[in-house]
């Protein structure tokens, strides 16, 4: 069986097993979120089995192997701290996208962190990990419970109690000022504009603002309608949810999923950047660090490209400003000028 | 409708690039690399685009699997939401076209003006090249003008890639084995025209 | 009295140059376009066309023109970065005046009054011609023969020059005496019809890049391709023949070329029979200069010659162009007629693919010339001392004869004068003499000696820096006009903005001026397009006809060729076609032309030439490309090209800093070490200023005909710095 299809039981199956042992062997899974269970379970087999096919790749591959490498090398604990530090830049800050443009940042911010805080709070209540109960002593207090652990009692007119019923809405909120910033942008930038893609760039979208849109509704119907219009809403929003859970893996929102790469690569150029340089056998600069210049040279082999020529000499030695010059000179030859 | 690449006649005047910096997607920063062969030997230059290959090595290549082609061939650049900024890419094209922009820690590269080319029109810089460095249109019409033909496979050591951008050389030229070796010369050749 | 007002560091800090790199706002705020106008390049005479992307009164980017059929929407990067002039932090928005410590704003009205009041002034002390006027090469036709007719109506002055004279002025005196008319013989279309195209001093890859296209399309139908040229260019670098003339040595080297094609019979007996005059000295003259005997005066091996010779004889067809190279001479004129004397005896002219051209470098350098902003000359290309055509053109200004003023000093000229202390009042008009005329440091006493200067310019050139009132002008995207492209085609420039803050449109500067100083019925225009047909009008009838022109004749042929003598006239693309030429008699001339060296020849003390040029992202003094980011970072500072043979012989490493004597003065540049030049040879960029300006150094000898200064050859000492 290939390992992909392996890495989605696997990942399907601790799913299962989370609901089974989180909620207390079912006894606090809400059985009305059972589609939505189903639907996660699917969406994580889908989720690893494309991940999985992904580390595979021989690139991936090496470059997970030589960040596990570094860190066996160089020591877990300093190599966790660096990472801790790239990952509250880039995941948590995302500082980067900000220097493309502020209202970038705040636009994939407010998308990001409102899917994220959504995410954090449906999973716990649809596995049955959380749930809430009215306290026994009284009738005003709720109880929050983890896990089967009681974490708090706190008044229903608390603030806390507000945060718990509203931290959904939030989410919804963030995530539809998200989707109205990356739409204005998309239109005031000609250049966006020009590469967008409906099935690539403007579903995800889509599908971000008919959950969030569905759910807020939810809220609406129960607190302004007197639960006018509930069932309907409920159903729209289960089959957006649970149609985006089913994209996820497919589309561009699977970037969620990859960019922890992203800390990984920053932990690759800093041990790049203290390594030994790669100089061009053709112009002698440097011109990449010769770690990374050995690690093409295996993926280029890995995937049976092998730019190596009769004397011996591999392309990988040779820097890319020198092939643009190698092919105006082999060019020049051919032509005679 | 295709592109067709003439280094040899480049006269450096960086039209192509300047006109590729004007593109809204990378708008101040061109994609198209030109720059001298040897400036201590001669004036000529040599202008680069993305060769468009078709089962490309940049894409092969990226850890994160951000390097897409479009239906019709075009390589893109990174997609913005994958791209790790590795340079990979970078590092490992043949023709060294990707670039690896530190302010947007992100590859970008030639995309053959897809906002212009997908509507029907050329290219920026082939629009602009004086000197027919640069061209594109209907093959029929550049073998009728032009006595090279396009080439559009390429040879590196044990490497063969094909492209879609074609490259001109003498008629009857199937591939174009890149020599490297005859150019590493320690002394450069003595110019053959002044005396 | 014009000495600068205050510190060049603050006069840079307020009025630049400054580098703009983004369209008003910034890329990622740049609008779409509202609406695209078709116009044209400004920075140089080719003139390509462009459309100009326009939003909300800015010009915010451009398309290309494929329809234009010169350029077909190819342009280089002067072109593509054009539009990064507008909106610019340097623009002059409104006058000023000079004070004791620099420039304050003025009104319009303080401005022009000064300006009438001084030139009342120093006429009435000094006599007419105190007071000079110089005016721009890239001016649209209306302005330049706008700027002619104010001189000489309202000013009634004979110092009118004009910035062609630092161009191509040698070929327009040759062209006058060889076929009795100056424009280029032919078409560019004609080049690609050529079967050998011979390119003379002409950098046509960096200060045409356009015509590269033309040149390769008949290499792609066979075409041989030679290239005179001391430094191996773009265009040479590939060429099928390259002959690295020795500077100074042109005229060697064509009278040894039209021996050889002589002694090989190569000669075209019955053209010349039929349609020229005086070949049989010119014959005689050359007979000394066998191949051994150019080598020795030319530095081209004699192999090289002979092979020219044969490669233009073997051609059924051929071109010959030239440009600067062959012009920037102390004999620039008799360069010219040896190349034409080489045509002329081959019969290579006035046919499908065979002519001869100059290329205009500025970008209305041809029609510039034409109108009357010229000092000897007069609308519709007149002689001014011819008195028939004294008498066509004061009629038609409605003025007497004896009114015209008489032929007057050539820019470099007005300059001496200047100095001297003869004239002492100048208007200019988009010229920056500071940076382009050799010898920096004398037009900088004469600046610094005149009693008054008014400049009009958009931006505050080095030179407008001197003035005691400048005028906040037009660029060219500004206002409506024509301007008249190196090939003859008069194109239509279109106004894509207005003028921005408090400047004016150059055009109604001058028709106010004129009404000031009291000639308000001699210049009542209301638009661009009044002065156009006025312009048509007077040059009726004249050697340069544009009786048969109007704007939407223009723009529905997209360019008409002159003579356009009548409406139905479909213009004249070719000329000289059935062997007619413009002389009275029909027939071409021939000129005995023999070498001599050029005014300031290699010695001991200064052992090397020196020349220079352009680089192809500037254009003249740099007075717009210098403040266009992109343009100047592919330049950003001037260098001095070197041989590696001869570096390595002065003990200068690439990158060193050098010195450059003449003597004249010194020069401080990097070395840029390149085997593309002669070892004998160093080459510096002329487009810019102060310590960085080569015409410091350079020799202000002027052609005896033509007064063009000789910019392409001194000599000159370079040591490591």
């Amino acid at each position: 069986m290939k390992v992909e299809i392996v890495g989605g039981l696997v990942a399907a199956s601790l799913v299962v097993a989370a609901i089974a042992i989180g909620s207390g062997g079912l006894r606090h899974f809400d059985p009305a979120l059972t589609h939505y269970a189903f639907a996660s379970v699917i969406a994580a087999f889908a989720v690893a089995y494309r991940y999985g096919g992904w580390l595979g790749r021989p690139p991936t591959r090496r470059l997970l192997r030589r960040v596990l490498e570094l860190a066996l090398e160089r020591g877990f604990a300093r190599q966790g701290a660096h990472a801790a530090g790239l990952a509250a830049a880039r995941l948590g800050a995302q500082s980067f996208i900000a220097r493309r443009s502020r209202l970038r940042w705040v636009t994939h911010f407010c998308l990001s962190w409102g899917s994220m805080l959504a995410f954090a709070i449906t999973f716990p209540l649809v596995f049955g990990w959380v749930h809430f109960e009215t306290a026994p002593t009284e009738a005003e207090t709720y109880r929050a419970v983890l896990f089967g652990i009681v974490l708090d009692d706190f008044s229903v007119h608390s603030w806390k109690a507000f945060a718990a019923f509203n931290a959904l809405n939030l989410s919804a909120i963030l995530v539809l000022v998200g989707v109205a910033l990356a739409l204005y942008r998309r239109l005031r930038e000609a250049g966006d504009f020009a590469v967008q893609q409906l099935a690539v760039d403007i579903l995800p979208l889509v599908l971000l603002f008919a959950v969030s849109a569905t759910g807020l509704l939810l809220t609406i119907s129960s607190r302004a309608l007197g639960g006018g219009g509930y069932p309907f809403f409920a159903v729209t929003h289960a089959a957006t949810v649970i149609a985006l859970l089913l994209y996820l893996p497919f589309g561009k929102l699977f970037h969620a999923v990859q960019r922890p790469a992203h800390v990984g690569i920053g932990l690759y150029k800093r041990a790049a950047a203290s390594g030994a340089a790669a100089r061009c056998v053709r112009c002698g600069a440097a011109f990449a660090s010769a770690m990374q210049v050995a690690d093409l040279k295996h993926v280029l082999g890995a995937l049976a490209i092998e730019p190596r020529f009769a004397d011996g000499l591999h392309y990988q030695d040779v820097c890319p400003g020198c092939r643009r010059r190698l092919l105006a000179l082999n060019q020049g030859r051919l032509v005679g000028r | 409708m295709e592109f067709f690449l003439d280094p040899s006649r480049c006269i450096g005047c960086q039209a192509c690039v300047r006109a590729c910096a004007e593109c809204d997607t990378h708008a101040g920063r061109p994609m198209i690399h030109l720059e001298y062969v040897d400036r201590a030997l001669s004036p000529q230059t040599a202008p680069v685009v993305c060769m468009h290959c078709e089962d490309p090595t940049c894409a092969q290549v990226c850890p994160a699997d951000a390097i897409k082609q479009t239906e019709d061939g075009v390589v893109m650049s990174a997609l913005a939401e994958r791209c790790i900024g590795c340079s990979n890419c970078v590092l490992a094209c043949p023709f060294g076209v990707p670039r690896y922009v530190p302010e947007r820690d992100q590859m970008m590269k030639c995309d053959l003006c897809y906002d212009r080319t997908s509507l029907g029109k050329m290219p920026m810089c082939a629009t602009v090249c004086p000197s027919g460095a640069l061209t594109y249109g209907p093959p029929e019409v550049i073998e009728r003008l032009r006595r090279e033909r396009s080439v559009r496979s390429f040879r590196f050591g044990a490497q063969e890639v094909r492209t879609h951008v074609g490259l001109m050389a003498p008629a009857g030229t199937a591939e174009i084995d890149v020599d490297v070796a005859s150019f590493i010369a320690a002394e450069p050749e003595p110019m053959r025209k002044i005396a | 009295m014009a000495t600068l007002p205050t510190s060049e560091d603050e006069l840079i800090a307020r009025f630049g140059p400054h580098p703009m790199y983004e369209p008003a706002g910034g890329f990622a705020r740049r609008p779409a376009a509202e609406r695209l106008v078709k116009t044209h390049c400004c920075f140089c005479g080719v003139q390509c066309g462009i459309q100009l992307k326009v939003a909300d009164g800015h010009v915010i980017g451009f398309e290309p023109w494929e329809e234009f059929p010169v350029n077909r929407g190819k342009l280089c990067s002067k072109g593509v970065a054009r539009y990064l002039q507008n909106d610019h932090p340097d623009r002059l928005l409104h006058p000023l005046r000079r004070t004791e410590s620099g420039f304050r704003r003025a009104s319009w009205d303080e401005a022009l009054g000064l300006v009438v009041e001084r030139i009342r002034s120093i006429q009435q002390r000094h006599g007419r011609d105190a007071f000079a006027v110089l005016g721009g090469a890239s001016l649209t036709n209306e302005k330049a023969y706008l700027l002619g007719k104010l001189a000489r109506i309202a000013l009634r002055t004979a110092n009118i020059d004009y910035n062609g004279r630092l161009c191509m002025v040698s070929a327009a005196a040759a062209n006058k005496m060889a076929f009795g008319v100056d424009r280029a013989a032919n078409p560019w279309s004609d080049i690609p019809l050529a079967k050998c195209v011979m390119l003379v001093g002409t950098n046509v890859g960096e200060c045409f890049p356009i015509l590269t296209d033309y040149v390769w399309r008949a290499r792609d139908t066979g075409a041989k391709v030679v290239v005179v040229d001391p430094r191996l260019t773009p265009i040479a670098r590939t060429a099928d023949l390259f002959l690295p003339v020795k500077p100074g040595r042109d005229s060697a080297l064509f009278a040894g070329i039209l021996a050889d094609l002589v002694r090989r019979g190569a000669i075209d007996r019955e053209f010349i029979h039929a349609h020229t005059v005086g070949f049989e000295a010119v014959r005689e003259a050359v007979a000394k200069y066998t191949p051994l005997h150019t080598e020795a005066l030319t530095g081209v091996p004699a192999a090289s010659i002979v092979r020219a010779a044969e490669l233009w004889a073997e051609a059924p067809t051929s071109m010959l162009l030239h440009a600067r190279g062959l012009e920037h001479h102390t004999k620039g004129v008799e360069n010219v007629l040896s190349t034409i004397n080489l045509v002329l005896a081959t019969g290579r002219i006035g046919k499908p693919g065979c002519g001869y051209g100059t290329i205009t470098g500025q970008g209305n350098g041809q029609g510039g010339r034409e109108h009357g902003q010229r000092c000897n000359q007069l609308p519709g290309g007149r002689d001014i001392e011819n008195p028939a055509h004294r008498a066509e053109v004061a009629r038609f200004w409605g003025v007497t004869e004896t009114e015209l003023p008489r032929a007057g000093l050539s820019a470099v000229e007005i300059f001496d004068a200047i100095e001297r202390g003869e004239i002492k009042g100048l208007l200019s008009l988009s010229i920056n003499p500071m940076v382009s005329l050799p010898d920096a440091a004398k037009t900088r006493r004469a600046l610094e000696r005149l009693e008054f200067f008014g400049a009009i310019d958009f931006f505050l050139s080095e030179t407008a820096r001197h003035a005691d009132v400048v005028l906040a002008g037009s660029l060219q995207e500004e206002d409506e006009g024509t301007i008249t492209t190196g090939e003859g085609r008069v194109v239509r420039l279109r106004r894509s903005v207005e003028p921005p803050g408090d400047a004016r449109v150059d055009w109604r500067i001058l028709v106010e001026l004129a009404a000031r100083l009291g000639f308000a019925d001699k210049f009542r225009y209301t638009c661009a397009e009044d002065l156009f047909r006025e312009l048509c009008a007077a040059s009726s009838g004249g050697p340069i006809d544009y009786g048969g022109m109007s704007y939407e004749k223009i723009e529905k042929n997209l360019g008409v060729f002159w003579p356009c003598p009548k409406p139905e006239h479909p213009g004249t693309p070719r000329l000289f076609e059935g062997g007619r030429f413009a002389h009275a008699d029909g027939r071409a001339r021939f000129h005995v032309v023999d070498y001599r060296p050029p005014a300031e020849d290699v010695d001991r003390d200064y052992p090397l030439f020196l020349t220079t040029g352009r680089v192809v992202s500037q254009y003249l003094s740099g007075n717009q490309t210098r403040r266009i980011g992109p343009l100047l970072d592919q330049a950003p500072e001037p260098y001095v090209e070197i041989h590696p043979q001869l570096a390595e012989a002065l003990g200068i490493a690439a990158g060193q800093m050098v010195r450059l004597a003449t003597r004249r003065g010194e020069l401080r540049l990097p070395a840029l070490l390149t085997r593309a030049i002669r070892p004998d040879t160093v080459f510096v960029p002329y487009h810019w200023a102060g310590r960085l300006s080569v015409n410091r150094i350079t020799h202000r000898a002027l052609d005896p005909i033509s007064k063009i200064p000789e910019f392409k050859v001194c000599a000159v000492r370079v040591e490591a710095s």
